[in-house]
């Protein structure tokens, strides 16, 4: 698969402080690339150097296929698509003259509206004044615009950011649904790991500045290897008691875990346990959730 | 790349619709000739005579007062809109920083063209109204005209990135109406200081002068030539002045 944007040790210094940290992304055609990472982790610095919005201290980045520099930088755009933070909009413009403005500007027939408002499902609104839309609303004319002209690859930097839940899995949906039908990539940046997981085929994982994880969602998956969970009558004495039989085990966030998920030795920890006379009531397979991945991979608990 | 440019205008254009951006100037417009006609109502005959000569003496000291805070509104409505909507980040993605800063700076002088070409329409028209006996001199007028729209276009570049660097509007027409005052009052200072206020350039190359008869309190307005050369650095310097507010709003991140 080719790649829509590779980087070559991308670096974003603020003076002293590297923001973006000598990265290596590689967006493969047709994915939804999840950029995920906490807030602050250098997402949306990443997103707006690839948009030549920012300048980078150090690093390359290939667009498109063509190495992006100052003289290219327009063109190499053309063919892309943003909704960068929050959307951009003119409040005392309809939705449709603000579409208009952005057609004029990427030299696109006016048409071409009706199509992108039809994509995002607001047709009908486009004559109401934007400052009167809801959030949701400006989110999707946000993204009508960014698809004005067809592009091959759209940069959505936390597109559910302020939605309601309807208005997220709208939006999400919406996501899911473009790469199939108009052949287009896109990288979505979220901080929301359970948002990642329910729309992106692959995955880059970033923080403090540089990337920790990238691969597909299958592979991210992988990393979620599953333990065996032990539910006793008492836990503190169930743990002594296998420590004894030199059975790997831990308790962690109130729970019994057995560091194996081997068959024999999850026998041994049965009878172990129901010899010593403690009640064993369950014993299951629980799988890492992503969240466990990502303390995994970052070494720190994160709110996502 | 010129059909790019038209294309950016273009949508300039369109993003100034339902502003009434051009109520600013018309506003301006009549205000400044409303106080003339009052002033040509109230003159000596003898004054009226060489009324030409009153006019291009009075209007650049009005034009130091109440230009800054037209050209500061102007600017405040044209660039408002691109920091309310927080449009940069995307506008960026769609044309050159520098070519949205023309763009936007050709579209406010527009308006600014607009209000001396309307100031420059009534002058001959005073004439005939009040029936000034001297003629009108064709220099005079189109030097004054060139002082006006060239002081103009250097405010215009620095109310523009002042508006455009702000996150609200207070700061850059507080700056506005503080430069008119400043810039009147600076017709009084020593001319080394005056030159040192921007906005008091309005009334700095004058082709007229004035005496004023304490005792028959009658006012004599006289020809001076033209300061030609101090005009052609002043202008100079006004290109040096644009390219410093474009490069500190672009600089801005965005």
């Amino acid at each position: 698969m080719s790649s829509v944007i590779m980087t070559d040790s991308l670096t974003k210094q603020y003076g002293k402080k590297t923001v973006v940290d000598r990265l290596n992304l590689n967006v493969p055609a047709g994915s939804i690339y999840g950029f995920l990472g906490p807030n602050g982790a250098g997402k949306s610095t990443t997103l707006k150097l690839l948009l030549g919005l920012i300048r980078p201290t150090k690093g390359r980045m290939m667009l498109l296929g063509r190495e992006v520099g100052r003289k290219n930088r327009l063109a190499i755009l053309a063919r892309t698509g943003s909704l960068i933070e929050s959307p951009a909009y003119y409040g005392h413009l309809s939705g449709e003259e603000n579409l208009k403005i952005i057609c004029t500007l990427k030299n696109v027939p006016v048409k071409e509206i009706d199509r992108v408002l039809k994509i995002v499902r607001m047709d009908g609104q486009q004559q109401k004044k934007v400052s009167q839309y809801s959030l949701g609303m400006k989110q999707r004319l946000g993204l009508a615009a960014a698809l004005l002209g067809n592009p091959d690859l759209l940069l959505l930097d936390e597109p559910t950011n302020g939605l309601d839940p309807a208005g997220i899995q709208e939006m999400r949906k919406l996501i899911c649904s473009l790469p199939k039908q108009y052949g287009i990539t896109i990288v979505v940046s979220s901080h929301l790991l359970s948002e990642i997981d329910q729309i992106a085929t692959h995955v880059g994982i970033i923080d403090q500045g540089k990337l920790i994880f990238q691969d597909t969602l299958a592979s991210l998956h992988e990393h979620s290897k599953s333990r065996l969970i032990l539910h006793t009558d008492n836990d503190s004495a169930a743990l002594k008691v296998l420590k004894q039989a030199k059975i790997p085990a831990r308790i962690r966030g109130g729970q019994l875990i057995l560091s194996t998920k081997e068959d024999a030795l999850a026998a041994e920890a049965a009878a172990a346990l129901v010899h010593s006379g403690i009640r064993l009531f369950r014993i299951y397979e629980q799988q890492m959730s992503l969240e466990d991945i990502f303390l995994h991979l970052t070494g720190k608990q994160v709110s996502l | 790349m010129i059909l790019s440019i038209i294309r950016q205008l273009s949508a300039e254009q369109k993003k100034s619709r339902r502003r009434k951006i051009w109520l600013v100037p018309l506003g301006f417009l009549l205000f400044e000739h409303l106080w003339i006609f009052w002033l040509l109502t109230h003159a000596y005959a003898e004054e009226l005579v060489s009324g030409y000569l009153m006019l291009f003496y009075q209007f650049p000291v009005m034009n130091t007062l109440i230009l800054p805070l037209m050209i500061a509104v102007i600017a405040s409505r044209l660039s408002d809109i691109e920091v309310k909507g927080d449009t940069l980040k995307l506008l960026y993605t769609l044309q050159s920083p520098t070519s949205f800063f023309a763009c936007k700076y050709l579209s406010g002088i527009k308006y600014l063209l607009f209000f001396t070409a309307g100031n420059g329409m009534l002058i001959p028209i005073f004439g005939k109204i009040f029936g000034f006996g001297n003629p009108m001199k064709v220099s005079m007028f189109f030097s004054y005209l060139a002082v006006t729209l060239c002081t103009g276009m250097i405010l215009l570049a620095i109310q523009q990135t002042l508006s455009l660097v702000s996150n609200s509007q207070i700061m850059p027409l507080a700056v506005g109406l503080a430069g008119s005052f400043l810039g009147l009052f600076s017709l009084f200072f020593p001319a080394p200081f005056a030159r040192l206020v921007i906005w008091g350039y309005f009334a700095a190359f004058p082709c007229v002068r004035m005496n004023w008869d304490r005792n028959t309190k009658i006012t004599e307005f006289y020809e001076v030539p033209f300061p030609l050369f101090p005009f052609l650095a002043f202008a100079a310097a006004g290109i040096l002045i644009y390219m410093l507010c474009r490069t500190i709003t672009i600089k801005k991140e965005v």
